[in-house]
């Protein structure tokens, strides 16, 4: 039994001979068998492309105007923007937007507690669900309901915001980093896709796997987790997308530790300094300084996305080309 | 499957994965299940000053001023709504556009147009819905301009100020932001199809739409019924912001929400107890409607969630 | 193997719960506090622990490591801006008083949602603003009295008079909270008018001959006489007559003239009677009727804007700031952005003046105010700050007049020139630095949530800040407003409209009403009423038939809102004001 750290930071490299045996594709291979599927086409396929093509092409026209409506006004003047009309183009340009929202203090830290977070928060997040997971999806285990339920319960209910406040004062979770690790380490949603996806992998393998003499930590790092890898990649992104966009627990728990403040929340608190939203008469009538800022929002909403977009293409591959399961049937 | 009877023999058998599972059940226990004591709240008139202990109870005082508000059951009904038709049609086009996107030409316009596709999704609904306005515009709106250079309608129509409207144009303003988004997971769960039957299917002259129709689908039915039943759960929680945001008092009564509704009466002003009532209503309308969902899937004998 | 296998899964486990016994040890050390002491001194010293980047400080006091500055911590239970560390302003007054306080405001929550949160957990920074829920904060023992230990800091106990002191007291007679809003050094100044009335264009004046405009029936006769001969802009953009803005909380917009047109000030939730001092409601009055009538009428003549009710801020900002609309009731700072827009676009002759119109000739016009005093909030030092005569001192030395200047004006040389006369001034550099928000963040610290004063500086030569120096006015005004001036008469916003008078004992009645929660039966009225009214209004002004429409709202309005049992709240407290200003 290896141990779990060394299980999971090479199980790239362990899987593909595991995989080989168990007679396994690797995700290239597929890659060239769909292209072959393209290759005899007939007049019922080219007609088919014709309008997928244009649905598609439409869609995204349709789709990518707020893009580019948003990126337009993340350079325009913010006293211009109040105008209206800003459609695909700047009217005035001006790096103002992002010069303010660069130059807010705190910035730094953001950024570092936030990858951060996002980092760590995703790789345990991601792990501990998918071992759950794979404990619900194993078809035997006695308590696979009532765990079950217990999860799927936690979905729709929640003790509100000061209970759990208290809950995690309680366990020394106030002013601490790991606030933003511990409360998500299991998703009850992410662990039902999961599961689901795992369901779906032919028990033959961790049969054989299990009559070869291996453990359940070995079935699942070596067989399961490489096998799910779209659904893994799926999961994980969802993960740390909500880890990069969430602000609300540093604000709660973290609001007097300028050392882990994130990324999000200085941009809210930015963007709530010049928009008011709930405000009321009397607050604004005090507060010094109004504008409503939809240039800086927007500059914002670039800064925020365009990390989640660097990332993306690393996990694409695995939605778009995916790999798949050959050879073994149940 | 037969059903397990819990013994000696078994759990001897399973020691590893309960003990697997043991931990899970402890955290889900303390996160999420020690919380609910906040729960008594909704049998108080909870002032924080008295905190949890002191403040004085009401019995099921809040609730019966919730259910006796015509007002309140209205968002009942709206919250009811709109999260059903954001589910249903949310659900198809994901699933559509998975399936299409799937069945783009090429590798590398399929990466572009996903990548587009789910983009909006991080654009916050303050934008999407500053973007609603322009294109709903009265006065220079796409939506108007058209319809009305193609004489759909002879001139130019108020959409917001039509109850009538409010609800598609939630739904679209939805569709509009989350379609890409919703697709990732249906397009991971595409690639779970095995290749091979595709190519038999093509041996045998099958067409495009018939492969969709006879392998991604039923491939996909899995995935679908999960995703289905727990959002089926969440139909009352369809929704605060975009309604606040694109409401107007003109539409009001088609527009509110029990989240609203609950900030209005509740929270703002100060009566968290009210708040804790409307939730507490929510979780238990949502399990229910979960546990029918389930009982249903089971007995089709479709994938269920326990 | 199963051995190995059990092992493994057990000490997974372990792990996990070792790791979630391990943050909660981890983050008890690395805040100093958290779990072993008393909650109330978490606040001030985990600041300290951060700011000195140390851990563990025990006996740490308020005093940060820096030098000798004190720096403490506040929360301010509204949106607003924050400073940057090393903020040159805040940095120069620490310099010279000795300490400094860091300032964290609300965001994306209410201000009785943070505040509740604070109160269950115990822990509060050393300043408080709680506002709206102040009085939970109060009532929960978060706040010290002040008028304990204020005898030893002059400028804080002379900041209110006796009497207005009294009306901030607390029901067991200490005070909490000191307001900082209101208060202005020796007289009014104010050259524009911040608050509510009916604008109208410059340019639909200049047009019109600068008409004297009394009533609504005026007011909307110029406006439709200036579209009707005037339906487009310069470019061709078509001229809009009226905009009612009717976005959520902002439906003041919509409502509330009606206490206006009757002549009385902006008490928000009533009209206070100024005899029998009883309240009224004005949403059913004659004059709500008429004026109600008179906007349905502008709506079918199609001078009112036919989308604007379904428009948010935002989208009223946008066509206010195309300079294309002729007329509104609102609050000047609501629409000022708008007003900064048209002129950037050099199209002053399109920036209102305000006009106090009422429904009949003959009522004399309330919407000038004094500034008034909210008793329902203010700044309060809380249980959890160690070194309160350290606080009190702060807020002392914040009042003194040298720091004042610093406050409002920033630094000399800097942010503003002194001329020969002693009068300050600015160039226009200077002028758009200050509205520049990185470079506010940076370089100016208003403190702006302690006490201020408005009206004059203590120099008593300048006015206490930039906007209300007469030159600075002076300079910003263009030619068509100025020729609006000389037309009438005036040389400030203010004398468009009548002479504030001394506010009445219970005047501002919203900062009652403001503080109203739902789970009492006045609260779910008010509540009630908001709601219906936010439906009901725009049906009224939009409805073909205008007699059954306004049948079919009072008959809505009458069967949900109970409003005797909120007339009967708002009285007691009408009550209660008169007997504390008459010193009983």
């Amino acid at each position: 039994m290896e141990k779990k750290e060394s299980a999971f930071g090479k199980h790239s490299s362990v899987t593909k001979p595991g995989m080989a045996k168990m007679g396994i594709k690797a995700p290239a291979e597929v890659g060239d068998g769909s292209g072959n599927i393209f290759s005899r086409r007939t007049t019922g396929d080219i007609v088919f492309d014709t309008i997928n093509t244009i649905v598609l092409i439409l869609f995204t026209l349709v789709v990518v105007y707020p893009l580019i409506n948003t990126v337009a006004m993340s350079f325009n003047d913010g006293i211009d923007a109040l105008r209206g009309g800003i459609t695909f183009f700047p009217r005035a340009f001006t790096w103002k937007n992002y010069e303010t929202v660069l130059a807010k203090q705190g910035m730094k830290t953001g950024a570092v507690i936030s990858v951060l977070r996002t980092v760590i928060g995703t790789l345990t997040s991601t792990l501990c669900t998918a071992l759950l997971a794979y404990v619900l999806s194993r078809k035997n285990f006695i308590f696979k309901k009532p765990l079950s339920m217990l999860y799927v319960i936690t979905m729709y209910v929640n003790g509100g915001l000061i209970p759990v406040f208290l809950v995690y004062k309680a366990l020394g979770l106030t002013n601490s980093f790991w606030v933003y690790i511990l409360p998500g380490m299991v998703s009850a949603w992410n662990m039902l896709v999961l599961r689901t996806y795992m369901n779906g992998i032919p028990e033959s393998l961790s049969e054989s796997a299990e009559l070869d003499g291996a453990g359940h930590f070995t079935i699942f790092f070596r067989i399961i987790l490489p096998l799910s890898m779209p659904v893994i990649a799926c999961v994980s992104l969802f993960s740390a997308v909500g880890q990069w966009n969430s602000w609300f627990d540093a604000m709660l728990y973290n609001r007097m530790s300028d050392n882990l403040t994130t990324l999000q929340y200085e941009l809210m608190k930015l963007l709530s300094s010049v928009t008011n939203n709930n405000a009321n008469v009397e607050t604004m009538k005090n507060s010094d300084n109004m504008v409503t800022p939809r240039t800086m929002r927007a500059a914002a909403t670039v800064v925020t996305a365009l990390p989640i977009v660097c990332l993306y293409p690393f996990l694409q591959r695995y939605f778009v080309a995916g790999m798949t399961i050959g050879g073994v049937k149940e | 499957m037969a059903k397990l009877a819990i013994n000696k023999k078994t759990l001897k058998n399973q020691k590893t994965l309960i003990l697997m599972g043991i931990p899970f059940a402890i955290y889900a226990i303390i996160f999420c299940y020690v919380p609910l004591f906040g729960w008594i709240m909704a049998f108080q008139n909870y002032k924080p000053k008295d905190g949890m202990w002191h403040s004085k109870f009401v019995g099921l005082g809040k609730f019966e001023r919730l259910f006796s508000d015509d007002t309140f059951l209205k968002t009942i009904r709206n919250t009811f709504c709109m999260g059903a038709m954001n589910l249903v049609f949310s659900t198809i086009f994901a699933i559509l556009f998975a399936i299409l996107l799937n069945e783009f030409w090429t590798l590398k316009g399929k990466k572009i147009i996903q990548t587009v596709s789910y983009l909006p999704h991080f654009l916050s609904w303050i934008i999407v819905t500053g973007i609603c306005f322009d294109v709903l515009s009265m006065e220079n709106g796409v939506l108007n301009q058209v319809l009305v250079a193609l004489h759909v309608i002879p001139e130019p129509i108020n959409w917001l100020a039509y109850p009538k409207y409010f609800w598609w144009i939630v739904t679209f303003a939805h569709l509009w932001k989350e379609t890409g988004w919703n697709s990732i997971i249906y397009l991971a769960a595409i690639t779970s199809i095995n290749p091979d039957l595709y190519e038999a299917a093509s041996i045998d002259g099958a067409g495009r739409l018939s492969k969709i129709w006879h392998i991604t689908l039923p491939g996909l039915k899995p995935t679908i019924m999960i995703l289905l039943i727990m959002n089926i759960g969440n139909v009352l929680n369809a929704g605060f912001e975009v309604q606040y945001l694109l409401g107007n008092g003109l539409v009001q009564s088609v527009a509110q929400t029990i989240d609203i509704y609950v900030l209005k009466f509740g929270i703002s002003n100060g009566d968290y107890s009210l708040g804790t009532a409307a939730g507490i209503f929510k979780s238990v309308v949502s399990i229910a409607l979960i546990a029918i969902a389930n009982a249903g899937a089971k007995a089709m004998g479709e994938e269920s969630l326990f | 193997m199963t051995k190995t296998k059990s092992i493994a899964a057990l000490s997974m486990a372990i792990c996990m719960m070792a790791s979630m016994a391990g943050c909660a040890n981890n983050s008890g050390s690395g805040s100093g506090t958290a779990g072993n002491e008393p909650a109330a001194t978490t606040a001030a010293k985990t600041e300290n622990n951060n700011a000195g980047g140390e851990a563990g400080n025990e006996g740490g006091e308020t005093t940060a490591a820096s030098g000798d500055v004190k720096e403490f911590t506040a929360f301010f239970a509204v949106p607003g801006n924050e400073t940057n560390e090393g903020n040159d302003v805040q940095e120069l007054i620490a310099s010279k008083i000795g300490a400094k306080c860091k300032m964290t405001w609300l965001t994306g929550q209410t201000a009785d949602e943070a505040v509740g949160v604070m109160i269950a957990g115990g822990q509060y920074p050393d300043f408080i603003d709680g506002s709206t829920g102040s009085q939970q904060l109060i009532d929960a023992g978060a706040c010290i009295a002040i008028d304990q230990y204020w005898d030893a800091y002059p400028n804080l106990k002379n900041f209110w008079t006796e009497e207005q002191w009294n009306s901030v007291r607390n029901e067991d007679g200490h005070i909490y909270i000191i307001p900082q809003f209101g208060n202005r050094w020796m007289y009014d100044t104010e050259t524009t008018h911040n608050d509510e009335a009916f604008w109208i264009q410059v340019r639909v004046l200049e047009w019109a001959g600068y008409p004297k405009i009394e009533t609504l029936d005026d007011y909307f006769k110029v406006i439709e006489d200036y579209i009707a001969a005037n339906p487009t802009m310069e470019d061709g953009t078509p001229n809009i007559g009226y905009e009612i803005l009717s976005d959520d909380w902002r439906y003041f917009c919509l409502e509330n003239a009606p206490f206006f047109l009757d002549g009385y000030p902006n008490d928000g939730c009533v009209i206070v009677d100024r005899d029998t001092h009883k309240a009224i409601d004005y949403n059913t009055t004659d004059t709500a009727k008429r004026y109600f009538k008179k906007l349905n009428e502008e709506y079918q003549k199609g001078i009112v804007d036919p989308e604007t009710f379904t428009m948010k801020y935002d989208q009223y900002i946008s066509k206010l700031s195309t300079g294309r609309v002729c007329g509104m009731v609102d609050q000047h700072w609501d629409f000022n952005d708008a007003e900064v827009s048209i002129k950037s676009q050099g199209l002053d002759d399109c920036t209102y003046v305000p006009l106090g119109i009422v429904i009949d000739k003959g009522i004399e016009e309330h919407y000038h105010s004094n500034p008034a005093l909210d008793v329902s909030n203010g700044i309060s030092i809380t249980t959890s700050c160690k070194d309160i005569d350290g606080a009190l001192k702060f807020i002392d030395d914040l009042l003194s007049p040298e720091i004042l200047t610093l406050r409002n004006w920033g630094i000399e040389g800097e942010d503003y020139l002194v001329g020969d006369d002693g009068l300050f001034y600015r160039t226009e550099e200077m002028r758009s630095k200050a509205n520049d928000q990185s470079y506010i963040n940076q370089h100016l610290c208003s403190y702006s949530y302690f006490p201020n004063y408005g009206g004059m500086d203590h120099d008593e030569k300048n006015a206490a800040s930039p906007q209300y120096q007469p030159k600075e006015f002076y300079d910003s005004l263009s030619e068509p407003v100025k020729k609006c001036f000389d037309a009438y008469g005036v040389q400030t916003y203010v004398q468009f409209l009548n002479k504030s008078g001394e506010n009445a004992p219970w005047y501002p009645m919203w900062s009652y009403s403001n503080n109203f929660t739902s789970d009492t039966p006045h609260g779910l009225v008010w509540a009630t009423m908001a709601d219906v009214k936010h439906e009901y209004l725009p049906k009224v002004v939009m409805a073909p038939d205008f007699e059954a429409a306004w049948e079919e709202y009072m008959g809505v309005y009458n069967q949900r809102c109970d409003i005797p049992v909120f007339l009967n709240a708002i009285d007691e407290e009408i009550q209660r004001r008169i007997d504390v200003a008459s010193g009983n």
